[in-house]
């Protein structure tokens, strides 16, 4: 079995690229999704789906 | 749409939503889901007791199954996607769908899909891939149907009226994406005719490219536009934001990233490089992290309102929900570990934990989305509280059945499956040994799986009385400020601006899902490279490949692997660990997920052609305790000669090494073939006419499964 697996190991650079290409991406992103001075942004954009738009007209008993 | 005011946040307009869609794909959703859990109730019982098959080709198992996985990922949950998804896309964007001929365009072609399913699946007409079973003409049509939806949906983003794309419309994104690049790669084949075809992959290839597909279906299907759901009916149900929305974005990304690469962790232990299923397999591992931060986010959005989930249908299935994502998304991972994988896979613990997500993820959380839209759209309270509080006990307690069952069947099986004495024997070398102790786990998974549907039933019952007292309501209007250049933030920074381009932002999600997507396509691209080719493995010979078709339109793969895995007891049990070489011409492969029956690697000249015919006619002349169907209708149906040249030109084209003038004399030479096998079935004591019958093709088949390389000294 083990020289199975190394027979087949040929192409290990595959899996350290995704590695590697996983890992900087995760640094990039959650280094900025909690960068300073972004609170009140999120705080805004959470809120979304409880503002949504202004009934005008019709009869439903709330705002969407 | 028409504008009100000038202001100095630009121009206010009015408009109104596109609810009458909602309720149509609601309406689908309500009525699909009851067929789909119809159809998973009746295979259970199959399972069960063979005499459910009621000896109708139609509806055996094998056909009724993938009818049933179709119907309940792309006609329920489909439907509810579409359902949610088209309601909450227009109220997070503050604007119509894109074109209401669209829209309707999108329901019938969907609804016309999965008719077609309905009609062509329990006929046979099928592909052989899990999954993916539909055939060429309804595959076009999705991809279709797919491209009109997202021009609806891409449209509207386009005629949004709110600056910002919240992060349910990221999923969203994502999954109309890669459910589009998933749906084509795989479904890539070459037309025999009007409803055959073969794919262009083969064996490992083949492999590689179904169960990227498979997983992904599952995680851009039935993870990601859920996920997209809960981020928005949520907040929405417990009237407050999301816990987190900086993890929903880590969620996001994460999921997006991480996902697209754990497709090899089917494909353990089989002839796949090493390397590809040990990074399926820390990946999925990987997939911890994200799977178990969304859950997270989604429960603790409920702070502060949990006595509200105690009486409020809606909250109580979405905290049901996420709990079981939560359950579901701990065992994915563990069972991708090679050495738990070596004991889970081909067992009942995989549809276990299927039913899980399914039912436990999916139905929970379309019930609370259901229990969220129709009071809503039909403008009424919903019709009983204690119906749907009843139907939560009974799907809980139901789903409870199914699963603990399904863990107590696949680990027993596995365990006696490997079983070895100290002389180095298998303890139970009859397979029938250990599926005769299974049985009475299936009993209790048909329980299981009839509280479900009874607890659909009654959803469907509480829904419908709801939308009878109700009334819709299509003159609502709404208003909104216009997006235009009154609405850009002041220093807006670089990420803020690219989450309100939603183009870019599909392309980067493209490129997340295609960077994973490379890793497994590389080593398909490569197969020539890796797979290495064994001399003794030659092309089917004309009437096996006609026994071949026969093996798939039947779905004998839904019950038995054609995949040896390097393991002690599976070499004793079957013979030689299969290599990939030995695929190469098997279009599709047919390794299949799971073994009810015993691996059928190396079936072929273990057995006399008798012992095959009576098998089929009635297993249990050979096994007295198989819970197989009978397949009598192979003796009384005429083997499909006609379409013979067609098939092994197809094959050719796609690599097969027939000649011409093989192929010339297919016919004559398939004839011949079956004259050879009826002569020795004659001689055994079975009447004459069966030389035209198809059984005598699959005979052919089967005999030829694994002889070339399993009996070879290579």
């Amino acid at each position: 079995m083990h020289k199975e697996v190394l027979r087949h190991f040929d192409q290990a650079y595959l899996a350290i690229a995704a590695l590697i290409i996983f890992l900087c991406c995760f640094v990039a992103y959650s280094f900025w999704t909690f960068r300073k001075n972004s609170g009140h942004i999120y705080q805004a954009i959470s809120q979304l789906p409880l503002e949504e738009s202004t009934l005008m007209k019709g009869d439903r008993h709330e705002r969407s | 749409m028409k504008s009100i005011d000038q202001s100095e946040r630009g121009k206010l307009e009015i408009f109104s939503y596109d609810d009458k869609i909602v309720r149509m794909f609601t309406i689908a959703t309500i009525v699909w889901g009851a067929v789909a859990m119809l159809l998973g109730v009746t295979i259970a019982f199959q399972m069960a007791n063979w005499k459910m098959n009621f000896g109708l080709q139609w509806i055996t198992f094998g056909r009724l199954r993938p009818l049933h996985t179709n119907a309940a990922i792309f006609a329920f949950c489909g439907n509810a996607i579409f359902a949610g998804i088209y309601y909450s896309h227009q109220r997070l964007l503050k604007a119509r769908l894109f074109n209401d001929t669209l829209s309707k365009i999108h329901f019938w072609g969907w609804q016309l899909i999965i008719v077609s399913a309905a009609l062509t699946l329990p006929f046979g007409l099928t592909t052989g891939k899990e999954y993916a079973e539909l055939e060429w003409p309804i595959d076009i049509a999705i991809a279709v149907i797919w491209v009109v939806f997202a021009v609806n949906f891409f449209g509207t983003l386009i005629r949004r009226r709110e600056r910002h794309i919240y992060v349910a419309i990221w999923f969203y994104i994502a999954t109309i994406i890669t459910v589009a690049v998933l749906h084509i790669v795989n479904s890539l084949e070459i037309p025999v005719t009007l409803f055959k075809s073969y794919s262009i992959y083969a064996g490992a290839q083949d492999a590689l490219v179904q169960w990227w597909y498979g997983h992904n279906a599952v995680a851009f299907f039935l993870t990601t536009p859920f996920l997209g759901l809960m981020y928005y009916f949520v907040p929405k149900a417990a009237n407050r934001p999301v816990y987190s929305y900086r993890l929903s974005i880590i969620h996001f990304w994460s999921l997006v990233f991480i996902y697209i690469w754990a497709g090899p962790h089917h494909l353990l232990y089989t002839a796949l490089p090493e390397w590809v299923q040990t990074l399926g397999m820390v990946f999925s591992v990987a997939l911890w992290a994200p799977s178990w931060g969304g859950m997270i986010n989604g429960l603790m959005t409920l702070r502060g309102v949990w006595d509200r989930v105690r009486t409020d249908p809606v909250l109580k299935f979405m905290a049901i929900s996420l709990t079981f994502y939560g359950m579901a998304t701990i065992e994915g991972p563990l069972m991708a570990i090679k050495s738990v994988n070596a004991i889970a896979h081909y067992t009942d613990w995989v549809p276990g934990h299927v039913h899980s997500g399914t039912i436990g993820w999916n139905y929970m959380i379309i019930a609370g989305m259901l229990y969220f839209l129709v009071p809503k759209l039909w403008n009424r309270e919903i019709y009983s509280k204690a119906i749907a509080t009843l139907q939560f006990w009974l799907a809980t307690i139901g789903l409870v059945l199914y699963v603990v069952s399904m863990w107590v069947a696949g680990i027993t099986q596995s365990l006696m499956w490997s079983a070895i004495d100290v002389n180095g024997k298998l303890v139970y070398p009859n397979f029938i040994e250990t599926v005769v102790k299974i049985v009475p786990m299936y009993w209790v998974r048909a329980v299981g799986g009839t509280f479900v549907l009874i607890s659909f039933i009654l959803m469907m019952y509480n829904l419908f009385m709801t939308m009878k007292l109700g009334r819709t309501d299509d003159t609502e209007e709404y208003s909104a400020y216009a997006l235009d250049d009154s609405s850009l933030e002041e220093n807006a920074t670089k990420h803020r601006k690219l989450e309100g381009l939603p183009i870019i932002f599909a392309i980067l999600s493209l490129v997340a899902i295609l960077i994973g997507s490379a890793i497994e396509i590389i080593p398909s691209i490569m197969a020539t490279k890796w797979v290495k080719k064994i001399d003794v493995v030659k092309p089917y010979s004309p009437l096996e490949l006609l026994g071949r078709d026969l093996y798939i339109r039947e779905g004998c793969y839904v019950c038995h692997s054609q995949e040896i895995r390097p393991l002690g007891h599976e070499v004793l049990r079957y013979g030689k660990t299969s290599e990939a070489g030995e695929f190469i011409y098997d279009y599709p492969f047919q390794w299949g997920s799971k073994r009810t029956g015993p691996d059928l690697a190396r079936v072929g000249g273990k057995y006399p052609n008798m012992w095959h015919y009576r098998h089929m006619i009635n297993p249990r002349d050979i096994s007295p305790q198989s819970i197989m169907p009978n397949y009598k209708w192979l003796v009384e149906q005429k083997i499909g000669y006609g379409s013979l040249i067609k098939k092994m030109t197809a094959m050719k084209t796609l690599g097969v090494p027939y000649s011409d003038e093989e192929i010339n004399q297919g016919l004559i030479k398939a004839q011949a073939q079956a004259k050879e096998i009826t002569n020795d079935l004659i001689s055994s004591g079975v009447p004459a006419q069966v030389e035209d019958k198809e059984l005598v093709a699959l005979i052919a088949y089967l005999q030829r499964l694994g002889k070339d390389y399993g009996s070879s000294g290579q």
